[in-house]
């Protein structure tokens, strides 16, 4: 379990990795073998026995909601040796890692110092007005991606509501594949001027992408791909540099291994050396990043191969039951050599090692294998049939198990919010918790800070006053009690008549604390609430006084005074920056414009990852008796006693049968091309000095292949994240078109026949 | 002031060195050199010496209070006045003196036609009308990532190194190239920087402009020799103060006044050296000392304890330094505070320092200094205070004018008060300028939702030109909320604002001579609508009045002073400039909205706060960390905020620009790569750690967050610095090694 403070007791394998001392080591770890703890445990062991003065341990994750989870182990870990907690190590991302190393040198890169790191929101806004501007300037140019059979009324409605979107999403990721292969728009297209073949989608890409590199530049700002292809730069050019941080970084400790992308692999290379030390830990299995990013589990694999290299395997798990696990493992043997395709069966996108169940005796046992619950549901639902489907099963299910964890796990937010919106619209008396895109965190720090903001907007109004009481007790939320007195208060505040009375009274003037006879109501029967108050107008009024200040630095002051979680202070942080580059472009914004920016944030119209969409750790313990509804990618790392699965059908999981659909593959695509596919070929190929063609469809073949591979981790991952219980459905997908995915088929064959479980309806 | 007895021996001795001759005096900051030379000052016009025969040259004005201080508390024989000023006072001075000779053979284009000083934010404001062509329209600097306003600072900087190292400006590019370890392909940048300064350079020569760069190139190069001439008809005795912060052209200037001057005292701080980013060169002013007939070493301190100095001498030892052991314990002269928040830091910083003056400490002698101070730290640590009582005063130079809530205020007045500009100001900016200007002490504030309440009532959007209505206009219930005593100040600013309207309107008086300018708008007939006379009438005659918000605000006049300082030196550049141009001189209102639309754009930048200040009063000091070195005062207690952070040993980056290669002490060819920004780092920390404890008398409370105010996790060079002197004190984690945000170690006084 995550950040419990219960006593670690490593069992034998977890005990090979702590003896580690240095050199290179690369370890295989299953789901739910305790890798976080091992690794932390690891990190303090190092911090406290091998570290020099001016020497550190570095540990790389991949999301800020690990780097808190990492933090707060090692910490513990650390003050039960008795050392200072904050020294000797530090954890972050590839991307603050790379942030760390740019700032740490800015002018090698050509940056300023006061260089700003655009959020994906706004880099995403400086693309869309590129791709805006590109098709104003070229209204035909995507006429040649575009299937010939269209008439020219679909034709026209494609390029006006489809077609700036699917250029955005293309020219996105082909600016991201340019910036990994370190090549800015110039070189990209002089490679196309030299190449032999004229490469028009490339060529259109590359505009896009140059016309965003200005919009970058203009702005002094960086986007988190510059950051890495920077930071990488500094390592390549400055020997000093890389010398220094090697000398620095004694110990380097990679969580996620699995996930890594070849830039990642090649920094954290070169930053340990050929004879540094370097630990790497992944589970080859659990990689779904590979269609977004460059990320590719083979890297792992081969590291795990290499001459030098000690592999170890983490194959123990207490996290689920025997069949669950069984159910798991027979998926890995399935892909080798049972999987319909060939080219897959070849490609092994799953490999072992098994899971193992813990030994006797071991502090973590499997749940007992007579709880074990699997549903392989064989109806062929609608998709609204199939959420109407699971939410009347939860509802059966929840009102009996409120001290258990449970989760629906979809594999696009977008059938998160429809099973939400199901609940909500029948009035289903199902508590969710609701972990999709645009975390809940996000919102609600937003939320909070637009609030205060918006009070401030109109400081004479008791109704936002009231609002900016609910919002400073927020945290009362979650107690009925405590926040039916929440309530009962704002009540009272939002009908003062005349807030400057409470807030300001006047010399001489009327006090509503000491005058109003429903404030004095309240403090004949809740004495505190009256130092409660006091407290609060004294904050107000730091406030009103922090109104005149530049956004910026008014959101930082909020920040300071409301947040204490690490992710709503860097999240303050990313905002006042967003806002203060619209204040600096929008001299005549004031509060309700900036309140108005952030409500929109906070209501998700626009999506603001300035962190990682899973910014905060979440901790499904701390949900019992309520239901997060997720994706299955955020889903890794975490684990529920009763886990649904939706939509396992041939469209999310193909499996290279004919008659599947692709998502990339966009029916109004000439040819059927998967056009992101074949622009990074074309790109690859033009940068490529041994390249001398470029097929067309080649690239979509083999995107078909990847998208297979990953979409088989993806449903090992999701099976795994049950402890006893496991649910899946599928459904024909809006078209009708879909069956169950070929790995449904099989998984439910292999359940009823060969394992002793429950599989009746739920 | 400090009677002769007062004086340690080696004070005394230099105080009453003989009146001729050159003296060396020599020493770490707080040991009595400057105390020294004020007393030989006060010694020399008690014994008889004309006040003008004396010249005391400072590198910026706050290291020549301690002489102002002195001289204007002394009690002197009546006479002239001894001459404070710094290198480029004299330039100027004398440029302006001597322009009718200078002109031609400086190539300017007119010695007929007067020269134009520009300010930094002038010629910034020059710059931009050069390189945004260049930028817009031929893509230059696309290869940096760079703010505006920052790329026209570090091209300007580019010249003014050049004229200050005394190379050529057009060897900036050549100089810079070689150095460079970054992407090749950047290069070009180089090239853009030379063709932009060429550009500016001969415009300045083109429209009788000096910037600081050409002041001192044609100062050097055209008016030493004539100056020096008159200087030392009356001058015969020179104080060079702090010349180690001073650059390699003003020390040529000293060199060739040291050998005609009668007797000279030359100060020099030895490990100081922070205005290194502005070209002061540290080896050029110890070179001096072979200019001078006799060096005195001043090596005690008369500031810091015993503690104090032993931990100064630890430190600088962990740093790679060579420091004497002292005896002392070094573990009594600071002690860490660990929060988790940022905000924790500041909570126990305002309860330290509210403890320490409960104990008798004078607020005076606490500083709480951070290296960059942002504006959300600065506002929460002087509220936190504010709430326990203490009282501050904060100096934050070189940040944007408009970010000084006093300034937008007065920017809000000053639309209101000519509607000829047609720019109305937004009622939510008059609500904070009725704040700011309305409020009266705790008691008579005016809060947010009264000031909202007044805005909004009395100043109707719909009606244009956008007036004020009178308080008794507002319906009676308003009026009631808002409180009488409150409308009467606001009818007093109303009625003020009211008659500025009313006499710019009027018609032209025969009396107001027209400046050879030519009708342009129809509001040409006015009173005198300057901005910074309209902004010095209105603090003067309203906001500072007993009453109003700004009555005894020291933070508000010092920024209210840069304001009018700022639009005068705009306005008179201006004038100039348009009427090298053209014969019909720029209309001052054109220039007024100018200004404004400077100000509000960010780009003029408050460059005079702290320029010749008041002594201060007795408050806590809230202030960069720099900010205080150069007030150069010791405290009895610093607080050093975000001790952890990164701040303490970096530079600020200036991708076109260098200090280090652009430098005397650069060799050519050499390349600027990490290593040499890491050595860089030390050194910079060493400077400032020593620096801040030579100021220091009895101990220094380190704030520690573990999460910087953006959420960050910084882990910079200092708190690794005190990490190991507390590993060789053996002072253990903090006993439980675990608690955090808990007090430790031991605190005189906390």
């Amino acid at each position: 379990m995550k950040g419990e403070p219960m006593a670690f007791e490593p069992r034998a394998a977890q005990r090979e990795i702590l003896s580690y001392t240095g050199g290179k080591l690369g370890v295989a770890a299953v789901p739910g073998s305790g890798k976080t703890r091992t690794l932390s445990a690891l990190a303090a062991q190092l911090v406290a026995e091998r570290l020099h003065d001016g020497e550190e341990v570095l540990i790389v994750t991949l999301v800020n909601a690990a780097v808190e989870n990492f933090t707060t182990q090692i910490r513990g870990f650390l003050k039960d040796r008795g050392l200072l907690m904050n020294v000797g190590y530090r954890v972050r991302t590839l991307h603050s890692m790379c942030a760390d190393i740019v700032r740490d040198n800015p002018g090698l890169v050509a940056l300023s110092d006061g260089f700003a790191i655009l959020d994906e929101r706004e880099a995403a806004d400086i693309l869309s007005d590129a791709v805006t501007a590109y098709l104003r300037a070229e209204p035909n140019a995507a006429d040649h991606l575009l299937a010939a059979d269209l008439d020219d009324g679909r034709r026209a409605a494609l390029v006006r509501d489809d077609l700036p979107g699917l250029l955005t999403d293309i020219a996105s990721a082909f600016i991201q594949r340019a910036k990994d292969l370190a090549l800015l728009p110039e070189q990209v297209l002089e490679n196309l001027q030299r190449f032999d073949q004229p490469l028009p989608l490339a060529a259109m890409c590359a505009a896009i992408y140059a016309s965003y590199q200005r919009g970058l530049n203009y702005r002094g700002a960086v986007d988190f791909q510059d950051l890495i292809r920077l930071a990488l730069q500094a390592l390549e050019r400055d020997e000093a540099l890389l010398r220094r941080l090697r000398a620095r970084w004694r110990f380097i400790l990679e969580d996620e291994a699995q996930d890594s992308s070849r830039l990642q692999e090649r920094i954290l290379r070169l930053l340990c050396g050929e004879d540094g030390s370097w630990v790497r830990v992944g589970d080859p299995n659990q990689a779904i990043y590979e269609t977004f990013t460059t990320a590719d589990p083979e890297l792992l694999w081969r590291f795990l191969d290499e001459v030098g290299v000690r592999a170890v395997d983490l194959p123990d798990s207490g996290r689920s039951a025997e069949p669950i696990i069984a159910l798991a493992n027979h998926l890995i043997d399935w892909t080798a050599s049972g999987h319909p395709n060939a080219a897959i069966r070849q490609r092994r996108p799953l490999r072992p090692p098994h899971i193992q169940p813990t030994p006797p005796g071991d502090p973590q046992p499997n749940p007992p294998a007579d709880e074990a619950r699997i549903v392989f549901v064989g109806t062929t639902f609608t998709p609204a049939q199939e959420v109407e489907y699971v939410a009347e099963s939860l509802a059966r299910w929840l009102p009996d198990h409120e001290d258990e964890t449970c989760a629906v796990l979809v594999p696009r937010n977008q059938r998160g919010y429809q099973l939400i919106d199901f609940i909500n619209k029948n009035h289903l008396n199902i508590p969710t918790v609701e972990v999709l895109q645009s975390s809940t965190s996000t919102r609600q720090a937003a939320g909070v800070l637009g609030n205060v903001l918006n009070y401030l907007a109109k400081p004479d109004t008791a109704g936002w006053l009231s609002m900016v009481y609910r919002v400073w007790q927020r945290d009362t939320r979650d107690d009925p009690d405590r926040n039916a007195r929440t309530l009962e208060i704002a009540r009272i505040l939002s009908q003062i008549a005349h807030v400057e009375d409470f807030l300001a009274p006047a010399p001489g003037g009327r006090d509503w604390l000491r005058e109003d006879s429903d404030a004095a109501a309240l403090f004949e029967t809740d004495p505190p609430a009256a130092d409660e108050l006091r407290a609060f107008r004294d904050l107000v009024r730091r406030w009103q006084n922090a109104a005149v200040l530049p956004i910026d630095q008014l959101l930082l002051v909020l920040a300071g005074d409301l947040f204490r979680a690490q992710a709503d202070l860097a999240l303050a942080h990313s905002l006042a920056v967003v806002l203060r580059g619209y204040a600096s472009r929008q001299a005549d914004w004031r509060l309700p414009q900036f309140t108005e920016e952030l409500a929109s944030i906070a209501r998700n119209q626009r999506r603001f990852l300035g962190m990682d969409d899973a910014a905060r750790a979440f901790n499904p313990d701390e949900h019992r008796g309520r239901v997060a509804v997720t994706t299955m990618h955020s889903a890794k790392g975490l684990e529920w006693d009763r886990v649904y699965l939706l939509s396992v059908n041939s469209y999310d999981f193909p499996s290279g049968m004919p008659g599947e659909n692709y998502y990339d593959e966009k029916y109004f695509a000439r040819d059927g091309l998967n056009l992101r596919a074949e622009a990074l070929a074309q790109l690859q190929a033009s940068a490529d000095p041994f390249t001398f063609d470029y097929v067309e469809g080649a690239a979509t073949g083999r995107a078909r292949q990847e998208l297979i591979g990953e979409r088989l981790r993806l449903l090992y991952v999701s099976v795994t994240r049950a402890r006893r219980e496991l649910i899946v459905t599928f459904n024909s997908g809006r078209g009708r078109s879909s069956q169950a995915a070929e790995g449904f088929i099989e998984l439910r064959r292999y359940a009823q026949a060969e394992l002793d479980v429950t599989m009746e309806d739920v | 002031m400090i009677k002769p007895e007062q004086l340690t021996p080696l004070q005394s001795q230099a105080a009453s060195l003989p009146a001729t001759g050159r003296f060396f005096l020599e020493g770490p900051a707080g040991t009595g050199k400057t105390t020294a030379a004020v007393a030989r000052l006060l010694r020399l016009l008690n014994e008889g010496a004309p006040a003008d025969s004396i010249l005391i040259v400072a590198p910026q004005p706050t290291l020549a209070l301690p002489y102002i201080e002195a001289l204007r508390r002394a009690d002197l024989p009546p006479g002239g006045q001894a001459r404070i000023t710094t290198l480029s006072g004299i330039a100027r001075e004398m440029i302006a003196l001597f322009w009718g000779q200078v002109a031609p053979s400086a190539g300017f284009a007119s010695a007929a036609a007067p020269p134009t000083f520009l300010s930094l934010e002038t010629a910034q404001y020059v710059m931009a009308q050069i390189v945004d062509p260049l930028v817009e329209d031929q893509g230059y600097f696309e290869t940096v990532t760079l703010p505006r306003g920052r790329l026209y600072s570090q091209l300007i900087d580019n010249l003014n190194k050049a004229a200050v190292v005394g190379f050529p400006h057009t060897e900036v590019a050549e100089r810079l190239k070689p150095a460079w370890a970054g992407d090749p392909a950047s290069l070009r940048m180089y090239d853009e920087v030379q063709d932009a300064i060429n550009r500016f350079r001969a415009y300045c020569l083109n429209h009788n402009l000096l910037d600081f760069s050409l002041l001192i190139e044609t100062f050097m190069r055209h008016g030493l020799p004539v100056c020096s001439e008159m200087l030392f008809r009356r001058a015969s005795h020179l104080i060079l103060e702090n010349v180690e912060e001073d650059t390699p052209a003003a020390h040529q200037v000293f060199r060739s006044w040291l050998a005609r001057c009668e007797s000279a005292l030359v100060l020099f701080d030895s490990d100081a050296g922070y205005r290194r980013f502005l070209g002061a060169d540290e080896d050029s002013a110890s070179g001096l000392r072979a200019f001078c007939d006799q060096t005195l070493d001043f090596s005690d301190s008369l500031v810091a304890s015993p503690s104090v100095q032993a931990l100064t001498s630890e430190l600088a030892r962990i740093m790679g330094q060579y420091a004497e052991h002292v005896q002392g314990d070094p573990a009594a002269a600071f002690d860490y505070d660990l929060a988790r928040f940022a905000p924790e830091s500041l909570d126990w910083a305002a309860k330290g320092a509210a403890e320490l003056i409960r104990q008798g400490a004078p607020p005076g002698e606490i500083v709480i200094v951070a290296p960059f101070m942002s504006d959300a730290l600065r506002f929460s640590l002087i509220e936190r205070l504010r709430e326990r009582g203490v009282t501050a005063r904060s100096h934050r130079p070189s940040r944007a004018l408009r970010d000084e809530p006093v300034v937008r205020a007065m920017l809000a007045l000053a639309r209101l008060a000519n509607p000829a500009w047609g720019l109305p100001p937004d009622a939510r900016d008059l609500a904070y300028a009725l704040m700011a200007s309305l409020s009266a002490g705790e008691t008579g504030a005016l809060d947010l939702a009264r000031a909202h309440l007044l805005a909004f009532s009395a100043y109707p959007k719909s009606d244009h030109p956008a007036r004020l209505a009178p308080f008794e206009s507002l319906p009676p219930e308003i009026q009631e909320r808002i409180t009488y005593t409150i409308g009467e100040k606001y009818d007093r600013l109303r009625e003020w604002l009211e008659a500025h309207i009313r006499a710019t309107a009027a018609p032209p008086t025969e009396d107001k001579p027209k400046r050879g300018r030519r009708k342009t708008v129809e509001t040409t007939a006015r009173l005198d609508p300057a901005l910074d006379h309209f902004f010095s009438r209105l603090f003067g005659e309203v906001l500072s009045a007993r009453g109003f918000g700004l009555h005894k605000d020291l933070i508000a006049a010092d920024a209210v002073a840069a304001l009018v300082e700022s639009a005068r030196g705009f306005r008179a550049a201006m004038e100039r400039i348009a009427a090298f141009d053209s014969p019909a001189a720029m209309d001052d209102s054109v220039i007024a909205r100018e200004y404004v639309r400077m100000v509000e754009a960010g780009v003029i930048a408050n460059q005079y706060i702290g320029a010749w200040q008041r002594p201060d009063a007795d408050a806590v000091l809230v202030a960069p960390a720099y900010t205080f070195l150069m007030n150069n005062r010791p405290a009895a207690h610093q607080f050093w905020l975000d001790a952890g952070g990164r701040g303490w040993s970096e530079r600020i980056y200036q991708p076109l620009t260098h200090p280090v290669v652009l430098s005397r002490t650069w060799a050519a060819g050499d390349v600027w790569d990490g290593d040499s920004e890491d050595a860089y780092r030390r050194e910079t920390l060493f400077r400032l750690v020593v620096g801040l404890l030579r100021r220091c008398r009895t101990a220094v409370h380190l704030g520690i967050a573990e999460l910087s105010e953006t959420g960050g996790m910084d882990q910079g060079l200092l708190i690794e610095v005190f990490n190991r002197l507390l590993r060789r004190l053996n002072v253990p984690g903090d006993g439980t090694a675990g608690s955090s945000n808990q007090h430790e170690g031991r605190a005189d006084g906390i």
